[in-house]
């Protein structure tokens, strides 16, 4: 897509694995893109699906959610609710025309640095393919 | 007791001539009111005697009741947002509510948020096989029938036609789906409405099965509380009841059966012509429709199912600069997002939008995705948790982000 297009993706990450393998990836000194501007939440089950279409809507071009594996949750079961979520918006962004990908869910633990950065890597790459998100400036 | 069928007449002449089929709703509804089984009816009423012009009406005098026999299929309400809305969900009033499907289903899908207490509420289902909007409704029977709006007494849709009486007593018929073609008929909801018979209401009470010429109403019992409703009215002896026989069963079956098969070809017609347009294309056509919301918040006030006191659509309410234009462009979406689980179509954000918008379209295609996906259908027991606030123990045990997808 567009010369010089560079993926903007916000990335909402549970303060218990994610924003810690976030953090483990930082303190080891891995290398990652920087696209990725990094939201803390308590947990995924704390995302309302508003916040996704909010980032969408005010310029973000992929929407990562990083929460623990299942069973691992904090509050037991927030990050299987995230889940629920998450595939009910990407039916909803697929009927409306935006590509299902910009919204992306892993499970990253506290001591999966490694799996931060590749998440991340892989993601902008993907985004960058996808070109700008076409809500771009519309909110 | 539940799952048991009659065929049944209100034995009060009036009640029976200003019935639509034989004055067994009205002739319930009077009975519960007269017995103490409930304090109050909640029925749609004409405004001054304008069957375009229906309001939902809570009814404490028996007489009263008579006002709202009959059917009124152009004026399409949802009472569901009353109940909740206006008598307090039926936390204090035990009520006797008639309900189309969708507003069955709507209660249901409220009562599961704690904003209904179904315990108070007798649901008395009517079949419905679809509302006309009151505008659409006028202009079609001034051009397709060359009647006066003024002069219908009566409308029936039956087998695929439109059936309407005029003062004199003359009938006049068109064939649904042609008037359909050209713009007419019901609206686009209730073609693509899969569910005409209220079975999740505590009686399913309609026309079909009902022998030719005969004015009677076949009631299905749907739950122990309406066939108590059912039973104590007949042993009153407000209503007479007797079984029907396979035949009226069978084509009872039959009428509801076909009424699916209809449904379904209009969704293979609205849903079929989005399924095939490329992502982009899909993208402008409903971004087109939604630069056009004017974030009146109509659809948000209308829909039965949005109940949040705080809305987060109402924390973006405010000034905004000259010369933009106002909504947030994703403003439907956010809606949808938050009742995309539980949509019953009932069609009233379509009809609320003043830059027709046609939401229910893309509210139900997103519906039946997740029906697929969730399996769950909205509004139909209350014993079902709508489907983003459940997890199964299944799914517990699966760390698979994309589960609902592969």
């Amino acid at each position: 897509m567009g010369e010089g297009f560079e993926p903007k993706i916000i990335a909402f990450t549970c303060n218990w694995c994610a924003y810690a393998g976030a953090d483990l990836a930082g303190v080891s000194r891995l290398k990652y893109p920087p696209n990725v501007r990094i939201i803390r939440v308590m947990c995924t089950g704390r995302i309302d699906p508003t916040f996704v279409l909010k980032a969408f809507t005010s310029g973000a071009d992929g929407v990562l959610i990083g929460g623990c594996h299942i069973g691992d949750c904090h509050y037991i079961q927030g990050n299987a609710l995230a889940r629920r979520r998450a595939t009910m918006l990407k039916k909803l962004l697929e009927h409306v025309g935006i590509e299902p990908e910009r919204l992306r869910l892993e499970w990253i633990s506290a001591s999966e640095g490694g799996k931060f950065v590749e998440t991340v890597k892989d993601f902008v790459e993907r985004i960058r393919e996808l070109g700008p998100n076409p809500l771009k400036g519309s909110g | 007791m539940t799952g048991e069928m009659y065929i049944a007449e209100a034995t009060d002449e009036r009640i029976r001539e200003r019935g639509e089929h034989g004055g067994v709703v009205t002739a319930l509804l009077k009975f519960a009111l007269e017995s103490g089984m409930v304090d109050a009816v909640l029925a749609v009423k004409k405004r001054n005697g304008n069957r375009y012009d229906g309001v939902p009406s809570l009814i404490t005098e028996p007489e009263e009741v008579l006002e709202c026999a009959g059917v009124l299929h152009c004026a399409p309400v949802n009472v569901a947002r009353c109940v909740k809305e206006y008598l307090d969900g039926a936390k204090g009033v035990r009520l006797a509510v008639v309900c189309k499907p969708c507003d069955a289903r709507a209660m249901i899908e409220l009562a599961k948020r704690e904003q209904i207490n179904l315990a108070n509420v007798i649901m008395i289902g009517v079949n419905c096989t679809g509302t006309l909007a009151p505008s659409v409704a006028r202009k079609m029977l001034v051009e397709e029938f060359g009647v006066d709006p003024e002069d219908v007494v009566r409308e029936d849709i039956d087998d695929g036609k439109l059936i309407i009486t005029l003062g004199d007593g003359s009938t006049r018929e068109k064939d649904l789906k042609e008037l359909e073609e050209r713009g007419y008929g019901r609206r686009e909801n209730c073609r693509r409405c899969e569910v005409s018979v209220p079975r999740m209401a505590d009686l399913a009470c309609g026309k079909w099965g009902v022998p030719e010429g005969r004015r009677a109403t076949f009631v299905e019992v749907c739950s122990e509380r309406g066939g108590e409703l059912l039973k104590k009215a007949a042993e009153a002896g407000v209503i007479r009841v007797e079984a029907p026989s396979k035949e009226a069963i069978d084509e009872r079956e039959r009428k509801e059966r076909e009424a699916l098969e209809r449904s379904k070809e209009w969704q293979e017609r609205y849903f079929g012509e989005l399924k095939e347009m490329s992502s982009e294309e899909r993208r402008r056509y409903w971004f087109d429709y939604f630069d056009r919301c004017i974030k009146c918040f109509g659809c948000r006030d209308a829909c039965p199912i949005c109940y949040c006191k705080e809305c987060y659509l109402e924390a973006w309410r405010g000034f905004i600069r000259g010369g933009e234009v106002p909504p947030e462009r994703a403003f439907p979406l956010i809606r949808l997002a938050h009742v995309a689980d539980s949509c019953v179509n009932c069609g009233q954000c379509q009809d609320a939008c003043p830059a027709e918008i046609p939401l229910s379209r893309l509210y139900q295609a997103v519906n039946k995705e997740l029906q697929r996906v969730f399996k769950y259908v909205p509004g139909m027991s209350v014993e079902e948790r709508p489907p983003l606030t459940v997890i199964t123990e299944e799914e517990l045990r699966n760390d698979d982000p994309l589960l609902f997808l592969r």
